[in-house]
């Protein structure tokens, strides 16, 4: 059998997965199937992309992802204590205030806020989002830390106070807890690729002992007790009693509204693995109750639901985010500081390249000019971005924004993450040292612009030079960890599919439950023009309306989503105020990237105002922090 | 009366009464009221939307009315660009067009005081001398009744003589606002309401089909408006001889009413669906792409519009107003449209005969984008 035609596995290379996967590597399974791993993100992303046929998934992200089949008999969890996965503290885990998680290992944070809740009676600690290790070193007084794998191995016996979540979940459920299992689309193993996942299982389980050796070797952890690890805290099985802890799980997160609801459904079973099993109206009236959907609801929707169902549901949903029917806007102005640029978008008419008769950078003067204008224009902010310069060190920036900050004292929105990671390319620092030295020189919040669509085979086609989605994720995920609050952006249209958009919106849902730092969603379609180098794909004004629907319906965790009228108009811009969007944009001085392909409208504060009057909303004027500036009228 | 109770008796089929207009123009949530509109027109055409090859002529803009939205009409001949079309140069639009000729011609002119009758009739008989199947649609209520008065013939003689001369039905422009509150105000010296009805009845008598219209938008209120589409139905009950109904969004600029902003997309759907509600004996209403730009007439197709028109090639009545639309759009992109707006696009002619159905767009409600945004070439600033 050649590598093409084997199956593509995926999963986490953790001590506890070993035993699952290790048999795998060899023959005769190794014919069968390729396993290749990576962290409890990347493996889901890798199915749900589907980049990977099935994988060894966390079960919070198997219910994100929606309608996935297990695999009989193998899994990764736990009857009782479980060793691996903890809150610790120096006072009683009840009475704690604080306490730092590593929000990347979704399962685990879905689990302790579940055990929490059920024990707290009402008191519930605040979860702070630290990297692992750091979260340890801050424990004491009010403050916990829940620390899963290797590291909660390490500290066991280190503090006074302990809560194994999976001896907690077996107090209060009866259940034994499932934290992993096989997971993929329906159909894709067969009866005999489970019985080579089983057989592999039952060769993993013999080298157990030879398996906790090695990683004691690797680590200094102790041998004896990763061995009585494998052997008596975790458990391989996934038989009945299993299945009922899996779904009572989801069903106490579903009611939490911390993951879509989803049942547990195995390969050679009938039956969608969602619930109810939904018809299109049950999903609509779902979203518009604030529950949340999986990936594959989402795309459903995306496919069957009517633009009226999708518009009524996207307006239920903002509603009831918003119940004053106020619609806000800014005054700002986008700024562009240079059409200097090294990534060569396909759908970029914008940019011009180093050294080009067309190419320039704004002087300080005719900066002033626009940032005067801005002010009297009773304006808060501007919105500065640039293309990728080569020349542009991070001196300038920081001179560029102090002299902003000193002279006008308007808001600083500037620099997307791709920009952030350009100048830490040049000047040999990271992402958040970049934003450190920016956010000290006047930076006050950054641009969701660039994301295009999170999916790295449609940026690998359409934008080659830019950064991966995960880089994207990664520079807001350091801002929001800094406490600058971003947008969120998505430009569709070009070689996307439908799956593509949902899948980018459940990436940008995903880091708002880890950060809580986007403010607003934007989304729009490519604009075709002279200049750009690629053909529009799925586009048009009701793709647009049904497409900012789904965002409003999907995004339950994002606060605002906003009409972009700068790319649909303003007339289709006041109609997406009644599919979803709570916010209309800025009223409008100049734009260059987006006008050179063509598309030039303009709009003051009053046109604004009426339309936003005219959809049957009151209008506020707002800052970037979307709070607002005028009274609502 | 709660939406929900309209949207009741729309179902069991019932009339809807001026009362119920005013609610659903007011009522909070327009896309629930677009919802209800886009039920009936499902049940009447199911995913059908109609478009049709055509061509605007506008013979001339010399007009003795002095309608206060309008940007077109030029008082008198010799004034600041006023124009008036010889038949040569009349014929000759169609001509240049024969390689791939429109379907139906669609005439609309100011009322010239200083032309004879014979002009009308031989501009009809040389269009269909160049193209013996060629559909004349032309003439304005507006226009029929002026030439009633300024050649001194019934409106049966007048239509009688034009339908000699190779007219085949009237459009629906002139209808404006007919509350004389409003008409007054407007268009008070032109055909009042109960003569531009008249027209209609006689044409309808001769067995012609017409459409009609009305001018939203402006100093009118939502009671005005109802009470437009009150007055259209009951004719319709009478004689069946309406095919279409076609709002159109007033325009503001470079006319009498110019400190007015026009309509705006929210309040062109609403009109659109209540329309759609209320007409229940006219067979389509219409999304006028021209009036309303090509993407909000797209979305349109679902508050109740069936037909977006045709390809136009060459209106100046709504670009001299302000209209952002481009002048003219191709069979193709006529099809793209509807298709990107979920749609089953079919090439009609005039009685909305099926000239060609085309297929469904194969991704729904999603296809090529037909914007023509090459002609934007300047910043349009917008009140």
């Amino acid at each position: 059998m050649n590598e093409s035609s084997r199956l593509r596995a995926a999963a986490v290379g953790y001590l506890n997965a070993r035993p699952l996967c290790e048999g795998l590597e060899r023959e005769p399974a190794s014919s069968r199937m390729l396993i290749d791993y990576g962290v409890p993100s990347e493996i889901a992303r890798r199915v749900s992309e589907d980049e990977a046929d099935f994988a060894l998934m966390p079960v919070a992200a198997a219910a994100t992802i929606g309608d996935l089949r297990m695999v009989r008999g193998c899994a990764i969890g736990a009857r009782g204590a479980v060793r691996s996965i903890s809150i610790v503290g120096e006072r009683p885990i009840e009475m704690l205030d604080e306490i730092a998680i590593d929000l990347s290992s979704r399962t685990s944070v879905v689990l302790a806020r579940l055990v929490l809740r059920a024990r707290s009676k009402g008191r519930e600690p605040k979860l702070v989002g630290l990297p692992p290790r750091e979260a340890v070193s801050q424990v004491g007084g009010g403050r916990g830390a829940l620390v899963i794998g290797d590291p909660a191995l390490e500290v066991e016996g280190r503090f006074s106070h302990h809560l194994d979540l999976g001896e907690a979940w077996l107090e209060w459920t009866g259940l034994p807890f499932v934290f992993a299992t096989w997971c993929g689309r329906k159909g894709v193993l067969s009866r005999e690729d489970e019985r080579i996942l089983e057989r592999a299982k039952l060769a993993g389980l013999d080298r157990r002992d030879a398996l906790a050796d090695e990683h004691a070797a690797r680590t200094g952890l102790c041998a004896a007790s990763l061995r009585q690890y494998l052997h008596g805290a975790i458990r391989y099985d996934f038989g009945d009693a299993e299945r009922r802890g899996l779904e009572r799980f989801y069903d106490e997160a579903a009611r939490a509204h911390l993951l879509p609801p989803a049942r547990v459904r195995f390969f050679d079973e009938d039956g969608p693995a969602q619930v109810p099993s939904s018809s299109i109206d049950t999903l609509l009236s779902r979203a518009a109750e604030g529950e949340r959907l999986s990936a594959a609801e989402g795309e459903r929707l995306s496919v069957e639901a009517a633009l009226f169902d999708l518009g009524l549901a996207a307006d239920a949903v903002r509603r009831r985010k918003h119940p004053e029917d106020v619609v806000t806007y800014i005054v700002d102005r986008n700024v562009n500081y240079t059409n200097v640029c090294t990534t060569s978008c396909r759908f970029c008419a914008f940019y011009r390249p180093v050294g080009h008769p067309e190419a320039w950078v704004l002087s300080r003067a005719a900066l002033a000019k626009k940032l005067t204008e801005v002010v009297e224009a009773g304006g808060v902010q501007i919105l500065l971005q640039g293309g990728l310069h080569p020349e542009l060190r991070i001196e300038w920036y920081e001179d560029l924004f102090r002299w902003i900050k000193r002279e006008f004292r308007l808001g600083l929105h500037a620099l997307s993450p791709e920009e952030i990671l350009h100048i830490g390319r040049l000047e040999g620092l990271s992402a958040g040292q970049v934003l450190e030295r920016l956010h000290r020189a006047g930076l006050d919040s950054v641009p969701g612009g660039g994301a295009e669509i999170l999916v790295d085979r449609v940026r690998r086609k359409i934008a080659k030079a830019k950064c991966t989605s995960e880089q994207w994720l990664g520079v807001m995920r350091t801002a929001h960890h800094m406490g600058l609050r971003s947008s969120a952006t998505m430009m569709y249209g070009t070689v996307d599919t439908g799956r593509d958009r949902i899948l980018h919106l459940v990436k940008i849902r995903d880091l708002q439950d880890e950060t809580h730092g986007f403010t607003a969603f934007f989304c729009w379609d490519f604009q075709h023009e002279r200049g750009t180098r690629i053909e529009p794909g799925e586009t048009g004004t009701v793709l647009y309306l049904r497409q900012q629907a789904i965002a409003r319906i999907l995004l339950d965790n994002v606060e605002h989503v906003g009409a972009s009228w700068v790319t649909q108009g303003p007339d289709v811009g006041q109609v997406a105020l009644r599919f979803g969007a709570d916010d209309f944009g800025s009223v409008m001085f100049e734009e260059n990237v987006v006008s050179s392909a063509g598309t030039t409208f303009c709009m003051n504060a009053e046109a604004m105002e009426r339309r936003i009057h005219a959809a049957g909303f009151k209008a506020a004027r707002r800052n970037v922090h979307y709070d607002w500036l005028t009274a609502p009228a | 009366m709660t939406l929900d109770a309209i949207a009741e008796r729309v179902r069991r089929g019932e009339r809807l009464t001026p009362e119920d207009g005013i609610v659903l123009f007011h009522h909070p949530d327009p896309v629930a009221v677009g919802q209800l509109a886009n039920e009936v027109r499902e049940r009447l055409h199911a995913d059908r939307t109609y478009f049709n090859r055509n061509m605007r002529v506008e013979v001339t803009n010399v007009c003795v009315a002095s309608c206060l939205f309008c940007s077109f009409a030029k008082l008198e001949e010799g004034a600041p660009g006023a124009h008036t079309m010889t038949l040569e140069e009349a014929w000759r639009e169609l001509e240049i067009r024969m390689d791939d000729p429109p379907g139906e011609i669609h005439i609309v002119n100011g009322l010239h005081p200083g032309l004879d009758f014979s002009y009308y009739e031989e501009l009809l008989s040389g269009f269909k001398r160049i193209k013996p199947d060629v559909h004349l649609k032309c003439f304005t209520a507006v226009e029929i009744h002026f030439f009633a008065c300024h050649y001194g013939m019934s409106y049966e003689q007048v239509l009688r003589r034009l339908l000699a001369a190779g007219l085949d039905s009237l459009p629906g422009g002139g209808a404006e606002i007919f509350h004389p509150e409003v008409r007054s105000r407007i268009a008070h010296d032109k055909a009042t309401a109960d003569e531009y009805l008249e027209v209609h009845r006689v044409a309808h008598g001769l067995g012609m089909r017409t459409n009609a219209t009305m001018l939203y938008g402006h100093i009118e209120t939502f009671e005005h408006r109802v009470d437009h589409l009150m007055r259209l139905r009951a004719l319709q009950d009478e004689t069946g001889g309406l095919q279409a109904f076609i709002p159109l969004a007033f325009h503001p600029d470079g006319n009498g009413m110019r400190n007015l902003p026009p309509p705006t997309a929210i309040d062109a759907l609403r009109t659109t669906a209540v329309s759609r509600l209320l007409l229940d004996n006219v067979p389509h209403v219409k999304a006028y792409w021209v009036s309303m730009t090509p993407e909000v007439a797209q979305i349109a197709l679902r508050f109740g519009a069936d037909d977006i028109d045709g390809t136009i090639v060459h209106e100046t009545i709504y670009r001299s107003a302000g209209s952002r639309s481009p002048g003219a759009l191709s069979t193709a992109q006529l099809v793209r449209l509807i298709q990107e707006a979920g749609r089953v696009p079919v090439e009609r002619d005039t009685f909305y005969r099926t000239i060609c159905e085309h297929p469904r767009a194969a991704v729904p409600e999603a296809a090529v984008k037909v914007r023509d945004r090459k002609s934007r070439k300047h910043l349009e600033v917008l009140s």
